[in-house]
């Protein structure tokens, strides 16, 4: 039980206080940095068989040799992030191999397929450069103290993943050609997607006590705008349409779509034309999960109940 | 398969100091330090070490991960959180 009531807790974190000990913390800021972690870790583990199935498509050893450095590090930041759970008092082997596909927290975008090397490298680019924008945000803000030690390691790793990103989307856009073409498709269906994952906008936000707590410092729209920030002028700098643009007036980027707006997961495409559709629309999409789901996260569990099956006998301590 | 939690200590260059830079689970040593280094692979750590979190012994403080091990208990055996 907490020394703390809520109101003394919120009031000391927006202090400056470091909560450092889950025995200091209140229900509401446990429940809300357990919602926070899970999703964490759960985008950082999904990315991994997402990002493996796409290494099958690298053009050379050298480019296999990174792609599963990165799978590696993701992997990595999965456990950091389980492991930080566990002090909370969750299970890292239930939240790994005893929830079904649907239960997972990660964003849509980890569903969908990477069918070829530009998707792999925008991916990269995008998904991992949203990465980097939250967790930024969450090491800059956050008065949870472990969590903070935990993301200098999280945040040094995911800038070379952007890097290696940013030099292959550059490398396939100045070749030109069917390399051209099959960038472009790969940030027609990725960029809005990523633009989803950073989820309702301000006016329509519940309250989610993520801010209250320090759990993060920016709101989801000031956080899609520091993404755009930084993606738009790259997709500028290489030709690359990106349906986005900075308005003089507003003093932000602005969306050249109706958003949210439906997605065809099948074909890899977002209708446009249809219009701007409800959020509960887009609920019900992400809730129904999309057609990787199920695929990685069995990559993930297959071996678990083998493997510990025959080790169980072996290992008392 | 019962792992236990070992704490990890690195520093990056001579000179500087041993730091606490995150923990891992592992089945004994042997996969501890196997586990860490390439966990925490972020850095060409000029010196890394592992030790079992039941060994370590809070001086002042009740609460927190290190409390909640074990304390001496558990440092006499270097035994299971």
């Amino acid at each position: 039980m907490s020394q703390f009531t809520e109101d003394e807790l919120i009031a000391k974190v927006q202090d400056g206080y470091i909560v450092e000990s889950p025995e200091e913390m209140t229900e509401g800021y446990k429940k809300a940095l357990t919602v926070q972690l899970t999703v964490q870790a759960d985008t950082e583990l999904m990315s991994a068989p997402a990002y493996w199935m796409a290494a099958r498509h690298a053009p050379s050893t050298n480019t296999q040799v990174s792609a599963h450095a990165i799978i590696q590090d993701e992997l990595a930041h999965a456990n950091i992030a389980y492991r930080l759970l566990e002090d909370l008092g969750e299970s890292k082997e239930q939240l790994v191999y005893g929830r079904q596909p649907h239960e997972f927290k990660h964003p849509y975008g980890f569903d969908q397929p990477l069918d070829n090397w530009a998707d792999m490298v925008v991916a990269n680019g995008f998904f991992d450069r949203a990465g980097i924008t939250l967790l930024s945000d969450v090491y800059e803000n956050t008065s949870y103290g472990p969590l903070k030690r935990a993301l200098v390691k999280v945040d040094m790793e995911e800038t070379f993943h952007l890097r290696h990103g940013e030099v292959w989307m550059r490398r396939l856009a100045n070749s030109g050609g069917e390399a051209r073409e099959m960038l472009q498709r790969s940030v027609d269906w990725m960029f809005p997607m990523t633009i989803e994952w950073f989820g309702l906008p301000d006016e329509m936000k519940r309250h989610s006590g993520q801010l209250d707590y320090k759990l993060k410092g920016l709101t989801n729209d000031q956080l899609r705008q520091v993404w755009m920030a930084s993606t738009v002028p790259l997709c500028e700098k290489l030709g690359l349409d990106a349906p986005a643009h900075w308005d003089e007036e507003k003093e932000e980027y602005v969306l050249d779509y109706p958003f949210p707006c439906q997605y065809v997961a099948e074909d890899k495409e977002w209708l446009f034309d249809e219009g701007e559709i409800s959020w509960d629309t887009v609920f019900e999409r992400w809730k129904g999960r999309g057609p990787m789901n199920e695929i990685y996260v069995e990559s993930i569990q297959r071996s678990r109940s083998e493997v510990g099956g025959w080790l169980a006998d072996q290992v008392a301590a | 398969m019962r792992e236990i939690v070992y704490d990890v200590f690195a520093r990056k260059d001579r000179g500087d100091s041993l730091a606490h830079i995150g923990y891992i689970d592992a089945l004994d040593v042997e996969t501890a330090k196997v586990y860490a280094w390439t966990t925490y692979d972020e850095q060409n750590w000029f010196e890394m070490c592992v030790v079992p979190r039941s060994a370590i012994i809070p001086v002042n403080r009740t609460d927190g991960p290190f409390a909640r091990s074990g304390g001496e208990a558990g440092a006499a055996t270097g035994g299971a959180s």
